[in-house]
């Protein structure tokens, strides 16, 4: 079994779904309605075998090392074994530093002389002994053309390394548990449904067909969309399928087409989405035009077995293989910026001597060189890498639900629950964050602050909100974008790993705890904490699963033993945070790390909230209670399946060197294992393995570890002293802080700023320039035209009647008089007639003898 | 030759003689009248794929040939060197299936025009004749014939067929129509009067002294006589030798000085605002909102899938080709009327209350894309006249114009079958009717995602093509351009919220919301059908025939650029100093030679594998 056979395994995992879309599609109203759900659930589940498949392929070719740092121990490699300080080494050796600095003058100087590149003089001497990575190579390529300009090429592709694979795995476990959740959840469509909470205009409550087969081919389109964004090989085929799982979602949010409020929270998301991908496309337009591919690997287009100039990818442009994969400006990128800098300089310079014109020019061209040196933020171009790290994650900042676009993902709960689960905590949200880990190469240390700074933001605010919220999915969806600023948080103190398993292991807890929630609101149909409680004995296995799922994000463990996954993902995060804080002992570094901590004590207070309101203490609606039931099989045996997985999925394989941290370790983007400064933000970023270090267990790890337990505990108390033991009255509370509990309450009044900010100007402004055409273009036309009709009227007025008919009128009357006046001569008398002609006889001799020319004989 | 002749006239003119046929028939035959319409029309579509697409047609189109294909000259009025030729290449063959494909749809649809069905008929396959005839004659003059024939057809079926206001409509767009025809006109005269083959012949291949031909005359498809006549007598007797020919004109525009930058300049200028009437770009465009909201369903489609197209074929194939003085000094004009339309006419689809206005400016806006990207001239010293992104906006523009083609006329079409029930277009006014026709609902949600540019569905490749390539051209274009997903979305959505969601339906005539039948969910199945094969495979489908020739049309303005105007730009006596040029002067700085290379390659020489073994590109070649 060959690594080039996964392209073709996970190309058709990624189709079955689709081909499960078409059929229930066209089909669908003829088919028994169960059979879209076996459809659909068939398909994701061999899309799903087929991952397994291609991660036991990927598993035979690249073994996971024991990095030694298993999750279980937080200790480090020794430095040799551990490549990535290595690179960390490399990056502070001076030496190499200048003979960076040579090689890229050379080759410089190389590609000034003429077209054919001088191929010895370059890159030798530069210590390329020591190896990348224990990253293993990713594979690469496309499958089709979607256009060729010149020699710029968009094309469906593939990157596929560990995090792929693991992401598929990912994908597909969680939709196959899911699908057959669903098929139980969704049971009330298989026949005909009274919607509640649709009233007609006659008064009647809105009765309609059941749409359990459109539910799973949705769903069905939804995975193949997922899938597809996971296996993508280039940015543009990113966007192609980030739109998909956005319109996928939009169908799934708004499901219950009639209810209002679904289609208009569908249309929000929807909205809102293109709003960061409008941000995204910024981006793309930078990459597109800076380096002339969207292929994040390099891709061998003419079939010759090399990579050429023009064949390489986003990331080897970025991070050149020649500068040990230290992030530059990219060629493309400073050249285009140095032209524009010329140009300007030549538009305000317009009387500039040749001799000053020259010196500019050469001094640009200094500038030019010197890009890549150590402080390459002030070399030309180095703007656009950073617009292209920001746009790019603007688009994460929508699809991820990222203050200041998170705004959709609460209202996006009015979707069925396995679609909350699904779309909107485990995939589609964490998307945003997987594109981040997956373009990391590509951020500056600026873009990674920005990042930061929105994770950290997000984290806190919708942490906040969480506490007040009492609808059961809101109190998910908040923590869902709590915890994604959690990730990207990690990602942007430079913690890739930590973001990534916190991405993974999120992935199944959340999905738990939402499939726990679906299993609470399917018995008791509501889904109001306040009318739920003590709801633990009537549905124990919900109970139990929902209760690992709490302990798991809020990171519960025996300390420095074992604890559930989402402990050592949130671990690593706040230790990376930790990390930074001690490279930057300034306001942002203390901020980061602090605010992470005080989230996780929010997260455990919020979590257990939620659990001891619905499943301690008596029950607060005794009517809700009485019909309250366990789930059915197909329902609760995922949440058993998921809890398994949200323990364990972050510990070591027994008996094997096999980890999730190991397996994503391979897929860490080279170069980016190395700390990083910037002097435009002053900061450091801290490799993010420094904290395993042995000599730093004592300070970071261990003070970390316990903080972490502290703060999970520490909410978990106050949640315990507030919803069991009454110690604290939740209404004392609200009183006692009810400016903030309003605050809270109406989530920081964001839906109202935005409506009055955004919404309202959009809508004002298009009626403005409606408006605008009628009352003033086509004003001017019409009156234009009036104008042209009236002037036609006076023209022919003035002109036809009083001058032309009137000239004709006049003549015909003069003649008329003439002849009148004339008539007097027609005497009839011959001796007049006679002496008339003898007249005109001598008058016509006369003039002839006067006037006679020769020349009018010719 | 003469198969040529043949083919492509009967395909120009088999609407005609079915028009002729219809003549014949008693107007009260209404099912037979339309029958022979649809099969005319029909007969058509198929001649157009069988001809050019099939592999074993005399017709059959070649994708690696730039020039034209099968055209052929036959002398119309020698005195002034009018021809009746015609012939097709990559840019006319889309839009001429578009045109085939639309006309049989927009019969199809036609069944819902019981008025004056025979009148109505023949009017209707005029038209296609006259659309068909702009797309593929090579002579400028016939041009124009075409150009006006189709006006008078589109003036009736309005100002008879149409609605209310209709006869307001009518005149509407014939006086907008016609003052861009007589620009076009003037443009004409000027071009015609200032052209000379004599000076084109020299620097052609027909010179035999002429070592390095920029010109090869045979591509210009010129008749035989006059190809002759030149031979025989290289200075014509010391006079000019005017033309009409599409191509000689656009060679004389690159390569001679027939036509002097100031004269190209303003001859652009009149083409450009007759061309972007038809578009229609922002400010001319209102006749096209009421056009619209008047017109019946066919003529809709018709109107925004192929009329429109006219414009931007108008500005590909002559205004940019035959003026690139025009082009080059205006190209930031053309992009921003393209954007602004784009903005516009986004703005103005969301305020809209009436359904067919809001798709009449959601077509401005997308039409705003055609423009946009056919004036991204980004190949320019500053881009070491690297034609690859201008290229890519002019691809994504023809594309674009494909895909709205499909997704307007099913816009279009789909009000119509909703109006036909209810006769009322009122946005407020609907809702629910996913419960009362699920298939049309499913089928109008589809086609309305093509037109929001979802990926996957047609829009979305025009759009992402144009919109990609305008960076390199310029910055704050681009961005705007790209904001206008934002509205599109927004205003896509929220019609369909309010027409097609929702518990029931609350306007006038319920009752008669009955499910589509067979022939509207035809005619909407094959354009979603298409919108899914086009966005999926744009290459394989549309992409491919129109390569070869947009690449060389786009090399040879690029050449233009960096042999003709840069160098006359800087050149002190030359017109307004463009800073890009400046650069150029005096010694080449050692900093544009490094500016050669396109963006993508590195500077960093080849040898850079062997450094790297561990690159990640190894395990994709096993």
């Amino acid at each position: 079994m060959d690594v080039s056979l996964l392209p073709t395994l996970l190309g058709v995992a990624v189709l079955l779904p689709l081909a499960s879309f078409f059929v229930i599609l066209t089909t669908g109203r003829r088919l028994e309605p169960a059979w879209g759900g076996y459809l659909a659930t068939g398909a994701i589940v061999s899309a799903g075998v087929l991952a397994l498949g291609s991660l036991g392929i990927w598993l035979t070719h690249h073994p996971v090392i024991d990095t030694g740092h298993h999750a279980s121990e937080h200790a480090a490699t020794s430095l040799p074994e551990n490549p990535s300080v290595a690179d960390d080494f490399r990056w502070r050796n001076a030496d190499s530093e200048t003979t960076r600095a040579t090689t890229r003058l050379a080759s410089f100087a190389a590609d000034e002389e003429a077209e054919h590149p001088a191929t010895e003089k370059a890159a030798d001497g530069a210590p390329h002994g020591v190896d990348e990575h224990v990253s293993a190579a990713p594979v690469t390529g496309d499958y089709y053309l979607l256009g060729q300009f010149g020699q710029l090429r968009i094309t469906i592709g593939y990157y596929i390394d560990a995090l792929t694979v693991v992401m598929f795995c990912m994908v597909c476990l969680i939709a196959s548990c899911i699908h057959f959740y669903a098929m139980g959840y969704m049971h009330d469509e298989e026949h005909e449904v009274t919607d509640h909470e649709v009233t007609l205009q006659n008064g009647s409550q809105l009765k309609r067909r059941g749409r359990y087969a459109q539910f799973f081919q949705y769903m069905s389109l939804f995975c193949f969309s997922m899938l597809g964004l996971v296996l993508a090989g280039n940015v543009a085929m990113v966007f192609v399928f980030w739109e998909l799982v956005g319109i996928c979602s939009y169908f799934l949010i708004g499901f219950y087409i009639e209810r209002k409020s679904a289609s208009n929270a569908a249309n929000k998301a929807f909205i809102v989405n293109r709003i960061g991908d409008f941000g995204m496309l910024i981006g793309m337009m930078a990459i597109w035009t800076g380096l002339g591919t969207f292929s994040f690997g390099d891709i061998d287009n003419n079939d010759n077995g090399t990579i050429e100039r023009g064949e390489r990818g986003i990331f080897a442009q970025v991070r050149p293989p020649e500068q040990h994969h230290q992030l530059i400006t990219p060629a493309g990128m400073a050249l285009a910026a140095s032209q524009d800098t010329v140009a300007h300089w030549m538009r305000q310079h317009p009387q500039a001597t040749e001799e000053q014109r020259a010196a500019f020019l050469e001094e640009e061209a200094t500038r030019l060189q010197l890009s890549d040196e150590a402080d390459s933020t002030t070399g030309p171009g180095y703007w656009l890498l950073i617009v292209a790290g920001v746009g790019i994650f603007c688009g994460c900042v929508g699809k991820s639900a990222q203050f200041p676009l998170h705004v959709w993902l609460p209202d996006a709960m009015e979707g069925p629950t396995p679609v909350s689960a699904l779309v909107h905590s485990a995939t589609m949200v964490a998307a945003g964050v997987y594109l981040v880990g997956r373009f990391y190469p590509v951020f500056a240390p600026e873009v990674l602050l920005v990042i930061a700074v929105i994770g950290v933001i997000t984290l806190f605010m919708a942490a906040t909100i969480a506490i007040t919220a009492t609808d059961i999915k809101r109190v998910l969806a908040y923590s869902t974008v709590s915890q994604l600023g959690y990730m990207m948080l990690a990602l942007g103190v430079g913690g890739w790993l930590a973001g990534m398993m916190h991405l993974v292991t999120h992935a199944f807890f959340k999905s738990l705890l939402f499939l726990c929630s679906g299993s609470v609101i399917h018995a008791v149909h509501t889904n109001e904490m306040t009318q739920m409680g003590g709801l633990r004995r009537k549905m124990p296995v919900t109970a139990v699963t929902m209760l690992i799922g709490c302990l798991a994000i809020a990171g519960l463990a025996i300390p420095f033993v074992v604890g559930l996954s989402g402990y050592y993902s949130k671990d690593m995060i706040l230790e990376q945070a930790f990390s930074f804080w001690r490279s930057n002992e300034t306001f942002w570094g203390g901020f980061f790390f602090v605010a992470a901590a005080g989230g996780a004590a929010i997260t455990a207070f919020y979590m257990f909230r939620l659990w001891f309101m619905t499943f301690a203490g008596q029950p607060r609606d005794s009517h809700r209670y009485q019909h309250a039931h366990e789930s059915p099989r197909v329902m609760f045996i995922p949440l058993i399946v998921l809890s398994v997985f949200a323990i364990g999925v972050a510990w070591p394989l027994p008996f094997s060197s096999l980890s999730l941290q190991g397996l994503l370790e391979q897929a860490r983007p080279v170069g980016t294992a190395a700390t990083v400064q910037s002097s435009l933000v002053e900061l450091t970023w801290p490799n993010e393995h420094i904290a395993h270090l042995p000599e730093n267990y004592d300070v970071i790890v261990k003070p970390v570890t316990l903080l972490a337990f502290c703060t999970a505990v520490g909410g978990l108390s106050l949640a315990m002293a507030m919803y069991v033991f009454g110690v604290l009255k939740p209404s004392e509370v609200r009183d006692q802080f009810s400016s903030i509990y309003r605050f809270l309450r109406n989530k920081w009044w964001f839906d109202e700023l935005y409506q009055v900010l955004f919404v309202r100007p959009v809508h004002f402004l298009a009626g403005l320039i409606a408006l605008f055409d009628r009352r003033w273009i086509d004003w001017l036309l019409d009156t234009l035209a009036t104008l042209v009709t009236r002037f036609a009227r006076l023209w022919e007025w003035l002109l036809d009647k009083r001058t032309i008919d009137a000239l004709g009128d006049s003549l015909a009357d003069r003649t008329y008089r003439l002849g009148l006046s004339l008539r007097g001569l027609q005497t009839g008398s011959l001796r007049q007639y006679v002496l008339f002609l003898a007249v005109g006889l001598i008058a016509v001799f006369l003039i002839i003898s006067f006037f006679w020319s020769p020349t009018w004989a010719r | 030759m003469n198969t040529h002749v043949f083919w492509l006239s009967l395909l120009v003119f088999l609407p005609s003689l079915g028009a002729i046929v219809i003549a014949f028939v008693p107007k009260d035959r209404v099912e037979l009248l339309r029958g022979i319409s649809l099969v005319a029309t029909a007969l058509t579509f198929v001649l157009s794929v069988g001809a050019f697409l099939l592999p074993s047609s005399a017709m059959h189109f070649d994708t690696s040939a730039a020039t034209m294909q099968h055209s052929f000259v036959l002398s119309w009025i020698p005195s002034f060197d009018i021809s009746y030729s015609m012939g097709i290449d990559g840019i006319s063959l889309p839009l001429v299936l578009l045109t085939t494909l639309v006309s049989l749809l927009a019969m199809g649809a036609s069944w819902s025009v019981t008025k004056y069905v025979k009148a109505y008929c023949i009017l209707f396959l005029i038209l296609e004749t006259a659309m068909l005839g702009v797309f593929v004659t090579l002579d400028f003059f016939l041009f124009f014939v075409f150009w006006e024939v189709m006006l008078l057809p589109m003036y009736f079926l309005i100002g008879v067929w149409g609605g209310p206001r209709r006869e307001y409509a009518a005149i509407k767009f014939f006086l907008y129509t016609l003052v861009g025809g007589v620009f076009m006109l003037i443009a004409i005269l000027m071009l015609y009067f200032k052209s000379d083959l004599v000076a084109l012949a020299k620097v052609s291949d027909l010179n035999p002294n002429n070592p390095t031909p920029s010109v090869v005359w045979a591509d210009l498809h010129l008749s035989d006589a006059t190809t002759q006549a030149l031979r025989d007598d290289p200075t014509n007797g010391g006079h000019p030798r005017h033309t009409f020919n599409l191509l000689a004109l656009a060679a004389m525009g690159q390569h001679t000085d027939a036509f002097s930058p100031r004269w190209q300049y303003w001859a652009f200028l009149l083409l450009f605002v007759g061309f972007i009437i038809k578009v229609p770009s922002v400010p001319l465009h209102t006749w096209l909102p009421d056009a619209h909201v008047e017109a019946p369903t066919p003529i809709s489609m018709i109107l925004a899938g192929v009329l429109l197209k006219m414009g931007g074929y108008g500005i590909i194939r002559i205004c940019y080709p035959i003026c690139p003085h025009g082009g080059f000094d205006l190209a930031y004009v053309v992009c921003a009327v393209g954007v602004i339309s784009m903005v516009y006419g986004a703005f103005a689809a969301l305020a809209q209350t009436d359904f067919k206005r809001m798709v009449a400016y959601s077509s401005v806006s997308h039409m705003g894309y055609v423009v946009l990207g056919l004036g991204v001239w980004s190949a320019t010293a500053g881009t070491a006249y690297n034609p690859d992104y201008w290229n890519m906006g002019v691809k994504g523009a023809m594309f674009q114009m494909i895909a709205h083609g499909i997704s307007s006329a099913g816009m279009f079409f789909l009000v119509g079958v909703v109006y036909d029930r209810v006769h009322h277009r009122n946005l407020n006014e609907f809702g629910g009717l996913f419960g009362r026709m699920p298939v049309y609902t499913a089928l109008s949600i589809g086609i309305f995602f093509a037109a929001l540019g979802l990926p996957g569905l047609c829009g979305f490749i025009g759009e992402a093509f144009v919109v990609l390539s305008v960076w390199n051209f310029d910055y704050i274009l681009a961005i705007i351009a790209a904001s206008v997903v934002i509205l599109t979305a927004g205003y896509i959505l929220w019609a369909i919220q309010r027409v097609y969601l929702g518990p029931e339906y609350h306007g006038p005539h319920g009752e008669a919301l009955t499910p589509s039948n067979l022939r509207e969910n035809s005619i909407a199945g094959v354009l979603f059908v298409l919108a899914i094969l086009l966005g999926v495979f744009p290459q394989t489908f549309v992409l491919r025939y129109m390569d070869s020739t947009i690449d060389r049309q786009v090399e040879n303005l690029a050449q233009w650029t960096k042999t003709v105007k840069e160098p006359q730009l800087a050149t002190p006596q030359a017109e307004p100093v463009d800073a890009t040029a400046d650069r150029h002067r005096g010694d080449e700085p050692r900093w544009f030679v490094a500016a050669e290379h396109p963006p993508n390659e590195s500077w960093h020489d080849e040898s850079w594998q062997a450094d790297a073994p561990g690159q990640p590109s190894g395990s994709s070649r096993n």
